[in-house]
């Protein structure tokens, strides 16, 4: 009994370093995951559960989904490991990357790579921002996500506290979306 | 730095920032907005800033616990990126082993759901309004160069191009014709 328990944690921990070595992100990792988990771990049903919960429960997304595949196949001890083997491949590698970097902070081809890099990555927070805006909403909700959009406008425009604001805007969901 | 009770006040920001970035957010490029507002200027620099959420999308893996660790190591060497990384893994792993265990229960009570459907507007905006405090502080000084790149950038992404490729090139053209 144990060797296989063994067996089962082992290929979820290689399943979820594989995943998040080819991986960019959360998002982009569902459609490897399925493949990979779908039929061997879990049901198509159990996967569309998971990634749905993954969607709406607070944190990183590809965490989150990784424990849930985790706790299908291997219960709670399922869990750690999917969430070991997520953790490492990205951290790992930032933390070369940042230590590295750290270096270089004054250096002109430096601060050069961050004013070419700061546009784009303003029109990928824009583009993100704009697939969240739009995720979802049907016609009947669409009024109400307007509203809590132009709270949030004014709010933000006041320079009130941003975790305010967000906390405010969650308050307002539960009331309104009721 | 190098006073010990400097250190330990950096290591307690980080972990609170980090805690409450990712009880009130979904996914990593979505906690962006509310971590510029966190972060810049009391941890880390605006550039360093951008170098971590330009990384993060670049490498492979999640965004949210790459930002957290580049982030955490600017700001407070290696134990600054660990404590980070598990602030950001917290929530999630405690959210998520009380779902599977009370899985059934908690479907019923909607107001989870919706408490989410609420934030994301409201994340949306932020977002927005970050996006434009990174492009002004980050290349204002560019004048119409930095607007091309922008635009440029945003026409790219919008036709699918993948972004790690867009922001690296970005990146690159920076080093050629904006390195003083």
């Amino acid at each position: 009994m144990n060797q296989t328990n063994f067996s089962v944690w082992l290929k979820l921990l290689w399943l979820f370093l594989k995943v998040n070595l080819l991986s960019p992100s959360g998002p982009a990792s569902i459609g490897l995951l399925y493949k990979e988990a779908v039929g061997t771990i879990m049901t198509e049903d159990q996967f569309v559960e998971a990634v749905g919960f993954s969607n709406v429960l607070p944190g990183s997304e590809a965490l989150k989904l990784a424990m849930f595949v985790g706790f299908a196949a291997g219960g709670v001890p399922g869990v750690f490991t999917a969430l070991l083997g997520a953790i490492l491949p990205p951290t790992l590698m930032m933390l070369v990357v940042s230590a590295v970097l750290q270096q270089f902070q004054e250096e002109h081809w430096l601060k050069g790579f961050v004013a070419g890099m700061s546009p784009a990555v303003a029109a990928l927070i824009i583009v993100v921002a704009w697939e969240l805006f739009r995720v979802g909403q049907t016609k009947i909700i669409g009024r109400r996500t307007f509203i809590i959009a132009a709270l949030s406008v004014t709010a933000l425009w006041f320079d009130l506290p941003s975790p305010l604001v967000l906390l405010g805007a969650g308050i307002l969901g539960v009331i309104l979306f009721r | 730095m190098r006073d010990r009770l400097k250190i330990v006040d950096i290591l307690t920001q980080l972990f609170w920032t980090f805690l409450k970035v990712n009880l009130l957010s979904t996914s990593g490029p979505t906690s962006v907005g509310l971590l510029y507002h966190e972060a810049v200027g009391k941890l880390v620099t605006e550039a360093q800033f951008i170098q971590a959420v330009g990384l993060s999308s670049v490498l492979p893996g999640s965004d949210a616990l790459q930002l957290a660790m580049y982030i955490g190591y600017a700001a407070g060497g290696i134990s600054g990126g660990f404590v980070s990384l598990t602030a950001s893994i917290l929530p999630p792993t405690i959210i998520i082993l009380g779902v599977t265990m009370i899985l059934h229960r908690l479907r019923r009570e909607s107001w989870v759901s919706n408490f989410v459907q609420g934030l994301a507007p409201a994340i949306s905006i932020l977002m927005v309004f970050t996006a434009w405090k990174i492009f002004d502080k980050g290349s204002g000084d560019t004048g119409w160069f930095g607007w091309l790149l922008g635009i440029a950038s945003l026409l790219a992404m919008w036709f699918k191009l993948p972004e790690r490729i867009v922001i690296i090139l970005a990146g690159m053209i920076g080093v050629i014709f904006l390195s003083q």
